[in-house]
């Protein structure tokens, strides 16, 4: 008996100290954001000013947007390597409509509607090819990025686009509702539309099923190539929009816009814990890991860390957090 | 253990023939030849020919690397930084060895061969350990270390190119001749040879497709996995760093910049020799085909003056093309 109620009470405690455990594992990023932040403003207090945490929140809302939209195809077990290239394609889109069109509302529009339809494009081509006929979407999205990429220095001559509205640029980049900056609402909104849609729709609970077991989605009589292609759309679409409020940051359309983007926004994902073998993880997930990523890279900055140093932090990061992920995914 | 998957299907004869993986190739190769050299009569001048053989060999010997990773059921994103990282160490290497030893020239190329490949096999060491042992992903592995590798090399030359290669180097190796051809040639032939070799007649070779095929069976039936993949990351990591060794003889200098795409170049030849992208099927010779097949058509669209920007969507359209006829007939073959 007494021997019964010892067991008991060990579990119990085991019980306290699992939960526990599991509560830590849930904020382990926030907890590493804050040690990150707290570790540099040992060396320099600037990096806690209101002024610099602004700053930050700014800066890792257009990462964010990027992780957010990566993170959707990730979760089918897919990749999208066109997505820097995609932004780039959209930023010297949007410039060339705009300028074209004299600046005008009507030509802020148009360039916003031709936004979204080169995301909408480059999303159904790539969703197609691996959706439709089941290539493989590393080397897909690879040579979709080839394809892409020879548009965006087409069209512009390899040269920035520049004499954007004014407008366009102030709106989007420097004005701010009740103090929040716009491009942090942006990123909000998008994390909003896509938390509901991943939690809430028959299609958001497709992707997890199909990351997890495409057998399995099969079975549960899901139809596997429409909701890849919408996987593929959507993340496009995504990135449409963070190429617009990037495009409008810069002030010019970029044909290098997206260079190192989408390694960052898979890194920003990978190291906020979504899961590359599909299946796992979410955009809070990209959004902390956006987040984490931002603040490292804003700390080294204003400790003037050489930027080749940066790269091999970034690089080193990302292993860490690779073996990580790993031991919670075996559990 | 046979590389092909299972004896082909009775299918439509002549088309279906010849777009199986092995003759795919070689249709793609003598379509582009034939029609580069009707269309442009310069393409078959002495002059270009050696020009696109040793271009055909700096892309050969890296996708070789990238071959025996996929094969393995990898990816190496790591190649064109470890050619980057290993032409800065090369002459790095050199010109320290010279500044202490004038005119020993022999000596210090060498050295720096060592010192190079070396170092290449060390970043391959990090990759498959990373891989084999901890069982992370090959592509963000590698990823991540193509950061950390051109992060370093970036840091140690500033972006700068780094001169005082031997003279000899530069003048036997990269501008040299032997028999009239590139010596670059004839190391990529002999390794395309010496891999050829591997895959059909050493245990390792068998492993390798083992393991790419199926990692789990392979270790049920007694085949060391783990090492098998670690062998295979450090041959690429050594692959990928005589590639920088030999471009530095070629370029005169090291240089931090001069892979950027060369790791998608690589996978796009695997692909397109028929290395599937699920591991376990590849060959050497494929891939070499396939190599020479993108050199040949990035050389005729340089002789008839297409944009470079129109070869890129040049490039991404095959690379695309080439996978959907792979993909099709695969599932015609399955079913």
């Amino acid at each position: 008996m007494s021997n019964d109620g010892g067991t008991a009470v060990a579990s119990g405690q085991a019980v306290r100290l699992a939960s526990a455990m599991v509560v830590l594992r849930m904020l382990r990023l926030p907890i590493a954001i804050l040690v990150v932040l707290l570790g540099f403003a040992l060396f320099e207090p600037r990096i806690v000013s209101t002024g610099n945490l602004r700053n930050v929140l700014i800066q890792s809302s257009y990462l964010a947007v990027f992780a957010m939209a990566q993170t959707v195809v990730i979760l089918t077990r897919g990749f999208d390597l066109s997505l820097g290239v995609t932004v780039s394609l959209v930023s010297v889109t949007v410039a060339i409509v705009m300028v074209h069109y004299g600046g005008t509302g009507m030509a802020v529009a148009l360039g916003l509607g031709a936004a979204l339809a080169v995301g909408m494009a480059v999303g159904l081509a790539n969703g197609l090819l691996v959706g439709g006929i089941g290539i493989n979407p590393l080397v897909t999205t690879l040579g979709m990025s080839y394809i892409v990429v020879a548009f965006a220095t087409t069209i512009s001559g390899g040269f920035p686009v520049t004499g954007l509205p004014g407008g366009f640029t102030a709106t989007l980049a420097r004005s701010s509702v009740l103090g929040v900056p716009t491009p942090v609402l942006m990123a909000g909104a998008v994390f909003a539309a896509l938390f509901f849609m991943l939690r809430a729709t028959r299609f958001g609970r497709s992707l997890f099923i199909i990351g997890a077991n495409p057998r399995a989605a099969d079975a549960a009589g899901i139809r596997r190539t429409p909701v890849l292609v919408a996987a593929y759309v959507v993340c496009s679409l995504v990135a449409a929009v963070g190429a617009l409020m990037l495009t409008a940051r810069t002030g010019s359309g970029e044909p290098t816009m997206g260079g190192n983007l989408t390694l960052e926004a898979i890194a920003a994902a990978v190291v906020g814990g979504v899961r590359l073998a599909g299946g796992e993880g979410g955009v809070g997930a990209a959004v902390m890991g956006a987040v984490l990523i931002t603040v490292l890279s804003n700390g080294m900055n204003l400790v003037q860390t050489d930027g080749y140093i940066q790269q091999i932090v970034l690089g080193a990061i990302i292993i860490g957090s690779l073996i990580v992920n790993r031991d919670e995914f075996r559990r | 253990m046979s590389a092909r998957a299972a004896p082909s299907a009775p299918g439509p004869a002549l088309l279906g023939r010849l777009l199986q993986p092995g003759l795919m190739v070689v249709t793609f190769l003598v379509l582009a030849v034939v029609i580069t050299a009707m269309v442009e009569p310069r393409f078959l001048n002495p002059l270009n020919i050696n020009n696109l053989l040793r271009n055909f060999a700096f892309l050969a010997i890296p996708a070789i690397a990238q071959m025996l990773v996929m094969k393995s059921g990898g990816f190496d994103l790591s190649v064109g930084a470890v050619v980057a990282g290993s032409s800065v160490i090369t002459a790095m290497t050199m010109s320290a060895v010279l500044q202490a030893y004038p005119g020993m020239e022999g000596m210090a190329i060498l050295i720096a061969l060592g010192v190079a490949v070396g170092a290449g096999m060390a970043v391959g060491l990090v990759n498959g350990a990373l891989v084999a042992y901890q069982d992370l992903s090959p592509f963000m592995v590698t990823l991540a270390m193509a950061s950390v590798v051109m992060g370093i090399a970036l840091y140690y030359t500033q972006g700068i190119p780094v001169y005082g290669v031997a003279d000899s180097f530069i003048a036997e190796i990269g501008r040299g001749r032997w028999f009239g051809y590139p010596p670059v040639l004839f190391i990529a032939l002999g390794i395309v040879a010496l891999l050829v070799v591997m895959q059909r007649f050493t245990r390792l070779g068998r492993h390798i497709y083992a393991v790419g095929s199926d990692l789990r069976a392979a270790r049920l039936s007694g085949i060391p996995a783990r090492r098998t993949l670690l062998k295979v990351y450090v041959m690429a990591g050594g692959l990928s760093a005589l590639t920088g060794f030999l471009m530095t003889s070629r370029i005169g200098s090291g240089q931090a910049n001069i892979a950027s795409t060369l790791a998608l170049e690589t996978i796009a030849a695997c692909v397109i020799g028929g290395v599937s992208l699920r591991g376990g099927v590849g060959r050497a010779e494929h891939v070499a085909l396939a190599a020479l097949f993108l050199v040949v058509v990035s050389n005729a669209m340089n002789l008839t003056q297409i944009d470079s920007r129109f070869q890129t969507l040049v490039l991404g359209m095959v690379l695309i093309i080439a996978l959907s006829i792979e993909h099709l007939l695969l599932r015609r073959r399955l079913t």
